[in-house]
């Protein structure tokens, strides 16, 4: 008997979920009774648009995720508000750029003024609202508004680590109490030293004995963990999908619609394949592009870049599969049939520049441009949308997906396909103000501008690079190679121009 | 018979039970090590918390902190107690109660301060784990030896009742902070 590849496992499964999905019927049953969709969130972290088969990356990374796309909206130049967890969630949920909602430090959150504009408080009681985020710093910022989620699961859930039973008893203060019990008192790791001497060292050598307890794990480099400052959670991907799934048909059987909030943290680093994906990728051949080391990066070595950037594929062939079977379990369900579901990252990851990861200073296209694949109920047919879009965008379109009213203080827009119109003049911001007060005008940061085929990267307070300006055309530059800063003086004046008046706009409510 | 068997029991606790003054004094040291530790990791935080906090949410974190600062000493002290009715019964001296704790307090938790210190880092982890059997069999022999000899030396004594003497300042800066500490988290998890 042949063996299968896996390669060739995954095109196969592909295309059989590709061909459930299209055979399904074209007009829901459970709309027809209910006049409310529900509406689910899948976000992977640190999860680039450019790391999928479909946008054309070299490898096939994603072949489940281009089969569900067949019968959804793909958004081709979608952008987060920013390079990490925090500031790009926080631009999703709160519909604002960062120098709006403020969540703009490692850990931040939304100022309180800008709270009530989430999907939880806008969808209301008329939604069941269910929210889990395996990354802290979300859940950190759910926890703001807390009281208007219904369940509310803990990042330790699914995972091979028991929830910290101090953090159960705060759920009623959870953004404050995550700072305070998980940052500060009882860090497992990271570069910090726990603030509770006796118990704080007893919560950090439980947690470490366990995340590295060899007998529990089956993957090379041990299992994938939740790494965030103050955490470190060991979790498998194959119990997560199950639980996501399990919890789906819970929330199918709830009267009410319901909005789901899955922030899953794969394919995060550290990037921790199963021993089954260990050779993919291998000598294949592929070679990404070399670029010239950043001043502000680590410095890393290209060959170390490309091992990284090996397991990160990896790590995402896996949990395509994962999230295969879990599209196929949810379309045999009939909860697809009801229900809008949105498949999109917070923010992308780098591999280039001597640099791995994100969160940086480095605002270039892997770390910013994130997929968007929206299947609505009852879509058999596959539709792209070209047009420059933000992550900002999600709640208006969740509102409006919902049949709720407009709010006025967003800067998101209703996305083309959903009932939004298309502009090919909006300028797409991305902000990275690690280093600058929350409470200030933003003077230190590292701002990306996106307009028509162009993008300015404009470094504010930095002196350590070369340039403060980098302008790139991404239809015949998309690597971003030759900045066009000192080449094309006029539409960078152009993009200044538009960059400094909203700059100045945003800064407006903090100068005194 | 049983109220012999009584007498002798009040008998043993008596010639053990340590005076309420020096039970305080223990707990004036351990009150001392636990909030001032908490203390000084917090200020390294406290530049990144006035970044993105408001002064009522920084000052929240320390009544979270407090909090658990005073569940965190009267565990330790239940647990110096504990030893001492139990692996420090034999020493029939109460009156080097307050020395052998102190002595044994110090240790566990500057080796458990020194470890968090040492071990902070992702790239650290496997030397914690390694270290960590072997780490905690010195403390605790050490511990365990210094507590029982070093409180027959009368200087070191001295020092270490002048040490609790001096701590128990602290009682009346940390003790009603941490009450009122206790209100805040009370009212913030309740509405």
């Amino acid at each position: 008997m042949t063996q299968l590849s896996r390669r060739d496992f995954l095109k196969v499964a592909g295309a059989t979920f590709a061909g459930v999905l299209a055979t399904r019927r074209p007009v829901p049953l459970k709309l027809a009774n209910s006049t409310k969709p529900n509406i689910i969130i899948i976000l992977w972290d640190a999860f680039s648009a450019r790391h999928l088969s479909l946008h054309g990356y070299p490898r096939l990374t994603t072949p489940n995720i281009d089969a569900f796309a067949q019968s959804s909206t793909v958004f081709h130049n979608h952008y987060s508000g920013g390079n990490f967890t925090t500031t790009g969630t926080a631009s999703m949920l709160t519909g604002m750029i960062p120098w709006k909602h403020r969540a703009i430090n490692y850990g931040g959150l939304v100022r309180s003024e800008f709270v009530h504009n989430n999907p939880y408080t806008l969808l209301g009681s008329e939604y069941f609202r269910f929210a889990f985020s395996q990354n802290p710093w979300p859940d950190r910022l759910m926890g703001q508004y807390d009281k208007d989620v219904d369940r509310f699961l803990h990042p330790s859930a699914y995972s091979l680590m028991q929830q910290n039973p101090l953090i159960g008893m705060f759920e009623k203060d959870r953004a404050l109490a995550s700072i305070a019990v998980d940052d500060f008192l009882f860090p497992a790791q990271n570069n910090s030293i726990a603030g509770s001497s006796l118990i704080g060292y007893q919560n950090k050598s439980n947690v470490l004995n366990t995340a590295y307890n060899p007998k529990r794990i089956r993957y090379p480099k041990g299992a994938p963990e939740i790494m965030d400052p103050g955490y470190l959670i060991p979790y498998l991907n194959e119990d997560v999908y199950d639980g996501v799934y399990s919890e789906l048909s819970r929330l199918d059987s709830e009267k009410s619609p319901y909005f789901a909030y899955f922030h899953l943290y794969s394919p995060h680093f550290p990037y921790r394949p199963r021993t089954d994906y260990r050779t993919l990728f291998r000598d294949d051949g592929y070679r990404p592009v070399v670029k010239p080391v950043h001043p502000m990066s680590a410095g890393l070595q290209d060959d170390f870049m490309r091992g990284q950037r090996d397991l990160y594929d990896r790590q995402i062939a896996q949990i395509d599969d994962e999230f295969g079977k879990l599209i196929l379990q949810l379309n045999e369900s009939g909860i697809l049939e009801n229900s809008y579901l949105i498949f999109t990252a917070d923010h992308g990851e780098l591999f280039e520049r001597g640099f791995v990861g994100h969160g940086f200073h480095l605002m270039y296209e892997s770390v910013l441009k994130i997929p968007l694949i929206i299947h609505a109920p009852g879509q058999t047919k596959r539709e792209d949308v070209y047009s420059l879009t933000g992550n900002i965008d999600i709640l208006p379109t969740i509102l409006s997906m919902a049949g709720k009213k407009e709010v006025s203080d967003l800067d998101g827009r209703i996305l083309p396909g959903f009932g939004g119109q298309m502009d090919e003049d909006r300028p797409i911001f991305s902000v990275v103000a690690v280093d600058n007060s929350a409470f200030g005008p933003i003077k230190k940061a590292v701002i990306s501008m996106r307009k028509r085929n162009y993008k300015l990267i404009t470094y504010l307070g930095y002196d350590n690079v070369e340039q403060t300006y980098e302008l790139y055309d991404l239809e015949s530059d998309p690597e971003e190679l030759t900045n066009l800063a000192s080449k094309d003086l006029t539409i960078l004046s152009e993009m200044k121009n538009e960059f400094y008046e909203n700059l100045d706009r945003a800064n407006q409510p903090f100068v005194q | 018979m049983i109220g012999s068997a009584q007498q002798r029991l009040t008998r043993l606790f008596s010639e053990r039970l340590p005076d309420r003054k020096s039970v305080w004094g223990v707990y004036a040291v351990i009150v001392f090590l636990v909030y001032s530790w908490t203390l000084v990791t917090s200020f390294y935080k406290l530049p990144s918390w006035m970044f993105y906090l408001t002064i009522d949410q920084i000052l929240s974190i320390y009544a979270y902190s407090f909090s658990l600062n005073l569940l965190e000493s009267i565990f330790l002290l239940v647990g110096v107690l504990f030893l001492h009715f139990t692996i420090f019964l034999p020493l029939k001296n109460k009156d080097e109660f307050q020395a052998r704790s102190i002595l044994a307090v110090l240790i566990v938790l500057i080796s458990s301060m020194l470890r968090l210190v040492l071990f902070q880092t992702y790239e650290d982890i496997d030397a914690f784990l390694s270290s960590e059997l072997l780490w905690w069999a010195i403390t605790l022999s050490v511990g365990i030896l210094v507590a029982v000899l070093a409180p027959k030396n009368a200087w070191i004594k001295n020092i270490l009742g002048g040490i609790a003497e001096r701590a128990a300042v602290f009682f009346y800066i940390y003790l009603p902070l941490s009450f009122i500490s206790i209100v805040v988290v009370i009212v913030r998890n309740i509405y």
